[in-house]
């Protein structure tokens, strides 16, 4: 029986996963028989390191004739240490709020400022600052440098 | 009780340079403890928490060298969520403050920020080499602020760092007058590299041994760099696309032919097939080979290429070298000495690019193999006995079977008996990652026959807590045991709970251990530092009351300490 063809990364596709009980990798062919080994997920095993593992990422997408992997920086407002996301994985801008409001555990959108919810911007390759979601979805992927969630409104 | 003066035995103490014998001379009597303690020049602390920087600085004064550690091996493989800890910066501070002359820092897993990599380069005048590895949080301008106002920097070594890359000008930042640099390593950085700068500082560096470049390195000016640079011993190639143009190919071949040092090669981040044989006059002379993120290379390329290498000691390798090269690498190279063979498939697609024959094939032509890292698709007991018959020498054996759980592939039986000649003939072995269908008894064979084992890494194997207390009971050298999805409980956890005074450290996740289990620990340890890990839920499993039996979700990470609780945790870290 083939592998399941398609590198079928659940929501939380950065490099670290914040929810591995939850995210089993349904795309594994291999019959594990033991429930404990649901839980090793594609981003903790096998044991190899981040770079190797980014590197057979990218070179099984581009043996499969996809682009590579499109990997950003993510910030948090107020938060020192960003992640990293890999955008290529992306279908469009619903499923990248999403997968960002798992990440951060809270609500992230695209639109004005508001006193509840994040607000995504991103840095185009011109190093300005702009609102997530005016352009198509291919055209952000193309000049999109790293992102932004701002913190809500206080006033 | 001396009958010589001081210096003189201070001299003696000079040629002592391991930790743990400069550990053992400390112990002999007052005079000899405090000869050694002014007189230590390198300090190595495996474990950043488990002592601060100012009982350090206190006990050694003096030292030139400090190697820290800060998170768990296994934070390599995503299982430590970021934030956890291993700030740096404290003992930068610290440092800084004291009258410590230091020239060396050696830093793995730690988190470094720009500011402390600021003050590093401002606090220390003979301040001559700095070595991250998995190291994170800082950018390319801490490392301008290291090129700038370290004037006598020997090393500068980044090695799979993440850092920021501002594609900034931190190479133009090493002053013209700066010609002291042995060693330049930035493979690990991600963005655009300005070449003149670094062309001139290779040209003006007549001690350069060892220079890795990152992938913005074009082939023309790797042969630029090549030729300014012949005396180079150490190279890690950056990119090298297969160029049409073939006066840059000429001109590479012709600096390669002329690097009559070199000993050690690496990198290929992007490589084209065709590649290697440019590298072939040079082979005879490798004695280190990593080929190991040269994922577009065939294994027909690598064959060719390590035919040549009758002299390699160290070799890292894709598994799409295949056993049929493994074979060549068993006829060919026999001074190997330490061999890793990394996976190209991940999720078990059927390709079995090496097997058991590969590692047998190994084991039968290399007799001074003493290290391996083999990942394989499958494996069997005879081979491994086999192994076990044919290098008796083993220090470092890591085999990691890529589905969790597989059992022996011919005969369906666990591994038990593979693993259990391994440690029975190996008797210095201090280092074992087991894997594949495991049942409690190959850690019975673990306790009885390695004696000398500190380091033991388990995944999915064991059935009862006899398994893991069969290891706590016999190895009594054991420093670091780490252990994930295996159904050892609280019974194992709580049986000795001295012996985690002798160890650095235990790590235990996605286990039997309970809540409770662990508050217990906590109660009778206090030196002891107990964590439980778990980002889903910061602070709520306390909040919530659970119960005690709760099982730990995720991660428990304990480790002896004489400074107790650390006191930089984030929230979803919960020490007991």
């Amino acid at each position: 029986m083939e592998n399941s063809n398609s590198y079928s990364p659940y929501s939380s596709s950065s490099v670290d996963s914040t929810k591995p009980s939850l995210s089993v990798n349904l795309s594994l062919s291999l019959t594990f028989p033991s429930t404990s080994s649901q839980r090793a997920t594609s981003q903790d095993w096998p044991p190899i390191k981040p770079r190797l593992r980014d590197t057979l990422k990218s070179l099984r997408l581009r043996q499969r004739g996809y682009n590579t992997a499109l990997f950003i920086k993510v910030y948090m407002e107020g938060v020192p240490i960003g992640r990293k996301l890999d955008l290529s994985t992306f279908s469009g801008y619903e499923s990248l709020l999403e997968n960002l409001s798992g990440m951060f555990d809270t609500s992230v959108i695209c639109g004005n400022r508001d006193r509840k919810h994040h607000v995504l911007t991103y840095q185009d390759k011109d190093g300005d600052w702009m609102m997530v979601g005016d352009i198509p979805w291919d055209m952000f992927l193309e000049t999109v440098r790293r992102l932004k969630i701002t913190r809500p409104e206080r006033c | 009780m001396n009958y010589f003066p001081d210096e003189v035995i201070e001299h003696v103490f000079d040629f002592v340079t391991s930790h743990k014998d400069r550990n053992s001379i400390s112990l002999v009597c007052k005079s000899w403890f405090k000869i050694e303690r002014y007189s230590r020049q390198n300090v190595f602390i495996g474990n950043c928490y488990s002592i601060s920087p100012e009982r350090l600085l206190r006990r050694f004064p003096c030292f030139k060298s400090l190697t820290l550690k800060g998170k768990p091996h296994f934070a390599d493989f995503n299982l430590v969520p970021h934030g956890w800890g291993g700030f740096v910066q404290p003992w930068i501070e610290a440092l800084a403050r004291s009258r410590v002359g230091l020239e060396e820092l050696r830093l793995k897993r730690m988190v470094v920020t720009d500011e402390g990599l600021e003050l590093l380069s401002r606090s220390f005048v003979n301040f001559k080499s700095l070595v991250l590895v998995s190291c994170e949080g800082f950018s390319t301008d801490g490392l301008a602020s290291i090129a700038s106002n370290c004037r006598h920097l020997r090393d500068l070594d980044l090695q799979e760092n993440e850092i920021d890359d501002h594609r900034g000008q931190w190479l133009s930042c090493f002053p013209e007058t700066y010609t002291s640099l042995v060693t330049l390593n930035f493979a690990c950085l991600e963005g655009e590299t300005n070449l003149v700068a670094l062309e001139r500082l290779v040209a003006r560096s007549p001690n350069l041994r060892s220079l890795k470049l990152n992938r913005a390195v074009p082939l023309d000016a790797l042969a630029r760099l090549m030729a300014c640079a012949p005396q180079i011993v150490d190279l890690g190639v950056g990119s090298y696309e297969d160029e049409q143009d073939s006066e840059s190919c000429l001109k590479l071949q012709a600096a390669i032919r002329k690097c009559t040092s070199l000993r050690s090669l690496s990198g290929f981040l992007e490589a084209a097939p065709h590649c290697l044989s440019a590298f072939h006059p040079v082979c005879h002379n490798l004695t280190s080979l990593n080929l190991s993120y040269a994922a577009e290379i065939h294994g027909s390329h690598l064959i060719k290429l390590i035919e040549h290498c009758k002299k390699l000691q160290r070799l890292w390798i894709l598994d799409s070298i295949g056993d049929k090269g493994l074979e060549v690498v068993a006829s060919t190279c026999k001074e190997l000495q330490e061999l890793r063979v990394f996976p190209t498939d991940l999720h078990g697609g059927g390709n079995t690019a090496v097997t058991e024959d590969g590692l047998v094939a190994i084991s039968a032509g290399c007799p001074k193999l003493h290290s391996i890292l083999y990942f394989c698709q499958q494996m069997t007991n005879a081979a491994l006995i086999t192994v076990a018959r044919n290098c008796p020498n083993f220090i470092r054996f890591r085999l990691c079977i890529l589905e969790p759980h597989k059992p022996d592939h011919v005969t369906s039986q666990p591994l038990d008996e593979g693993f259990g000649a391994i440690v029975q003939a190996c008797k210095n072995l201090k280092r074992l990652s087991v894997s594949g269908l495991l049942t409690d008894q190959v850690f019975l064979y673990i306790g009885m026959f390695a004696t000398q084992l500190e380091m033991l890494s388990i995944a999915f194997a064991g059935d009862t807590d006899k398994g893991m207390l069969y290891v706590l009971n016999g190895c009594k050298k054991m420093r670091k045991l780490e252990i994930r999805d295996s159904p050892f409980g609280d019974a194992a956890l709580l049986a000795d709970v001295n012996k985690y005074e002798t160890m650095r450290s235990l790590w235990m996740s996605s286990c039997e251990v309970t809540l409770g289990g662990c508050k217990r620990l906590a109660r009778k340890a206090p030196w002891l530092n107990v964590e439980i890990i778990n980002e889903n839920d910061n602070n709520r499993m306390e909040e919530n009351g659970y119960e005690g039996r709760q099982k730990v979700d995720n991660k428990l990470y304990l480790y002896r300490t004489v400074v107790g609780t650390r006191v930089d945790a984030p929230p979803f870290v919960w020490i007991l």
